[in-house]
């Protein structure tokens, strides 16, 4: 054997090639890669996504790698396409931006990667794809509770929509429309906005002439926050509801407290506003690692990556078995009980914030359970 | 009283987006290509008074006013970095790859400030403090007041400055022939350079007046660099006058126009305004007809 190996020495650097394959091969940990838009407009949202998915799965036994897919779906594609290069990919995290969403679910069933995400768009989860997991409640779920506590709670009947121009503004829109009708209470005004206007008086006069006794809102967290400064200056003085954006703590930090009074908002969670130790765990230990105040992105993502490494704990060491377990188990995560309606709808709850107007931290006033039945 | 506060806000708005028109048509002048990193300078400025504004005592309420100067002589200093980078290593290639390379430094400013400051949207301090006051039976706030009067005196200062002195001369000189002017003597980098710096100020001043009233995040530069762009082609490629305009009416469609329609309406008009200028008076309302030397 030595004779042979001396006379052909390609033979040493194949075999030590197949020993170190194998040695790599063991030791090779699972890869969760995490793309997610850190730059452009939803950057924000984004970086709370990165946020979340990394404290989920820093200290598990999986690699991970953040790749920035920015605002556009070809970036997206791109990342994606880099990213399951790699051996061993059980799951992603894919970004929160409905666009980039909707281009990427081909190419997940064509490879048969799950998507875990947080994106809220309508659509990612009316196209029958088997890979798409959201753990962050849809518009189905969300707009419903907010045309709820308009309705019910503080007894809405002319309720006035502003939302954004984009997909992400239309299909909340269309939801809250929806809602309102079902409720009995049409909406007396709607307009949409593009994100970079600035100025808001136009559209609260159009709202104030409707005469409409609500305002909902369903906006980015900068046009969030402008209307309702806008609305205060004007003396706009009708319950406002706004959108998910108003839970970040990062829009509460652009308004006054004073400006806040009254102000509510639809959101899955609050993490800043829950007194459980649990959550109160994961506020302290996200505050240190990434010195900011999380947001419902954050845990509804960290939920989603704990589900995924709860069944790698359970066995699951493929796509396959990742999916399945996503699309049969039932997870108690930290903002809700998740499970999927078979569409990969995984949140079904939602909850009303409001801010008193002493400071910027809101409380839970309303929680509405398992909206879609799917529990 | 409704049309008085329509009127009052559309100033406001307006003097911002001159500034921001001006300090681009400055570049614009005297390098004959579009910076496009214009619209991250002025988020640059927007952040700079936020981090200037860090080190000022938050119980105090110390006016953003003080914060001015600063910010004025960071985006002067970064204008410098953006013509050294973008512009003077290929000032005699096309001006196509002055769009290219502005657009990459506009790429790498926004992307620095996102990596510093976060995503999230921030607020500067006011300039003159907060608060609103009755004026033609309307409410206008102190810093929509700080706005239209540091607006004014900064190009008021700027017109000055290009119409009566010899520095002045020069940059008009530079702008309608460079070569002639630097046949005569002129230091044409020097001025170029000048440009750039005089041009982000102006565009971090726009920062600063935007960031308290509308908040400022770093992924704005891109609309912002469009409303220039727009505002120039419909004032006049190259005139200062035009672009101060041209800001003025997209600030009327923005507010005015989307008060009576909606706002998804009032920018469909104003692209048709755009394509009417550029169809029925190309040079802009008040540019000057295109000559060829011969």
């Amino acid at each position: 054997m030595s004779s042979l190996l001396r006379r052909f020495p390609a033979i040493h650097v194949t075999t030590l090639f197949l020993i170190l394959s194998a040695t790599s091969a063991q030791a090779e940990p699972l890869r969760i890669p995490i793309l997610v838009p850190i730059t452009g407009f939803l950057s924000l949202e984004g970086t709370s996504q990165q946020n979340g998915a990394e404290l989920a799965l820093a200290g598990a036994d999986v690699a991970f790698s953040v790749t920035d897919t920015a605002t556009s779906p070809e970036i997206a594609i791109n990342a994606f396409e880099r990213a399951v290069d790699a051996a061993d990919v059980v799951s992603v995290i894919a970004p929160m931006l409905g666009t980039q969403m909707l281009a990427l679910i081909p190419l997940a069933d064509e490879f048969g990667i799950p998507l875990v995400t947080v994106s809220g768009t309508a659509k990612i989860t009316e196209l029958g794809s088997p890979n798409v997991f959201r753990f962050f409640p849809g518009d189905v779920v969300v707009k419903a509770a907010q045309a709820r506590y308009a309705v019910e709670e503080l007894g809405a009947t002319r309720p006035a929509i502003i939302s954004q121009t984009t997909a992400y503004g239309q299909s909340g829109r269309a939801e809250l429309d929806a809602n309102l009708k079902q409720l009995g209470a049409s909406p007396v005004f709607q307009e949409a906005l593009d994100v970079s206007v600035k100025d808001m008086l136009p559209v609260l006069l159009k709202v104030r002439e409707s005469g409409a006794d609500t305002l909902l809102l369903h906006l980015h967290s900068g046009p969030t926050a402008l209307v309702i400064r806008y609305a205060r200056a004007l003396g706009l003085d009708i319950p406002i509801i706004a959108g998910s954006a108003m839970h970040q703590p990062e829009t509460a930090a652009l308004l006054e407290p004073a400006e806040l009074k009254g102000v509510c908002a639809e959101t899955g969670s609050s993490p800043v506003s829950e007194a459980r130790e649990d959550v109160r765990t994961f506020v302290d230990a996200y505050r240190r690692s990434f010195d900011r105040e999380p947001d419902a992105f954050a845990l509804g993502q960290y939920d989603g990556a704990k589900m995924v490494l709860s069944a790698i704990a359970a066995g699951a060491q493929t796509t396959d078995e990742v999916r399945t377990h996503l699309q049969t188990a039932r997870y108690e995560g930290l903002a809700m009980t998740y499970k999927s309606d078979g569409k990969g709808n995984m949140a079904h709850s939602a909850v009303i914030i409001c801010y008193d107007g002493a400071d910027r931290v809101p409380d839970v006033v309303k929680r509405y359970e398992n909206l879609t039945g799917a529990l | 009283m409704l049309i008085a506060q329509l009127a009052l806000n559309a100033l406001a708005l307006g003097s911002a987006y001159a500034l921001v028109a001006i300090g681009f048509v400055l570049v614009l002048n005297a390098t004959t290509a579009v910076n496009f990193a214009h619209g991250e300078s002025v988020v640059a400025g927007g952040f700079a008074a936020v981090a200037l504004a860090m080190f000022l005592p938050p119980d105090l309420g110390i006016p953003g006013l003080i914060l001015l100067p600063g910010v004025l002589v960071v985006t002067a200093v970064l204008g410098l970095a953006i013509g050294a980078l973008a512009y003077l290593p290929i000032r005699n290639r096309p001006p196509v790859s002055v769009f290219v390379t502005t657009i990459a430094v506009g790429i790498i400013i926004a992307n620095s400030l996102n990596a510093g400051f976060g995503a999230a949207p921030q607020t500067a301090p006011a300039l003159i403090g907060v608060g609103s006051f009755e004026f033609l039976g309307a409410r206008l706030s102190r810093q929509s007041l700080a706005i239209i009067v540091t607006a004014i005196v900064l190009i008021g200062g700027l017109a000055f400055v290009l119409q009566r002195t010899q520095l002045g001369r020069q940059f008009r000189a530079c702008s309608q022939d460079p070569e002639m002017a630097r046949a005569l003597g002129i230091r044409l980098t020097r001025i170029t350079m000048l440009a750039f710096a005089l041009g982000t100020a102006l565009a971090g001043a726009a920062g600063l007046l935007l960031a308290h009233q509308f908040f400022i995040s770093p992924s704005d530069g891109g609309s912002l660099i469009l409303k220039a762009y727009i505002a120039v082609v419909i004032g006049g490629w190259g005139s200062l006058r035009g672009a101060a305009a041209g800001a003025m009416l997209i600030a009327i469609f923005e507010i005015g126009v989307a008060a009576i329609s909606s706002q998804p309406v009032a920018e469909g008009l104003l692209y048709i305004v755009v394509l009417l200028v550029l169809f029925v008076r190309p040079q802009g309302l008040f540019g000057e007809p295109q000559q060829v030397r011969a």
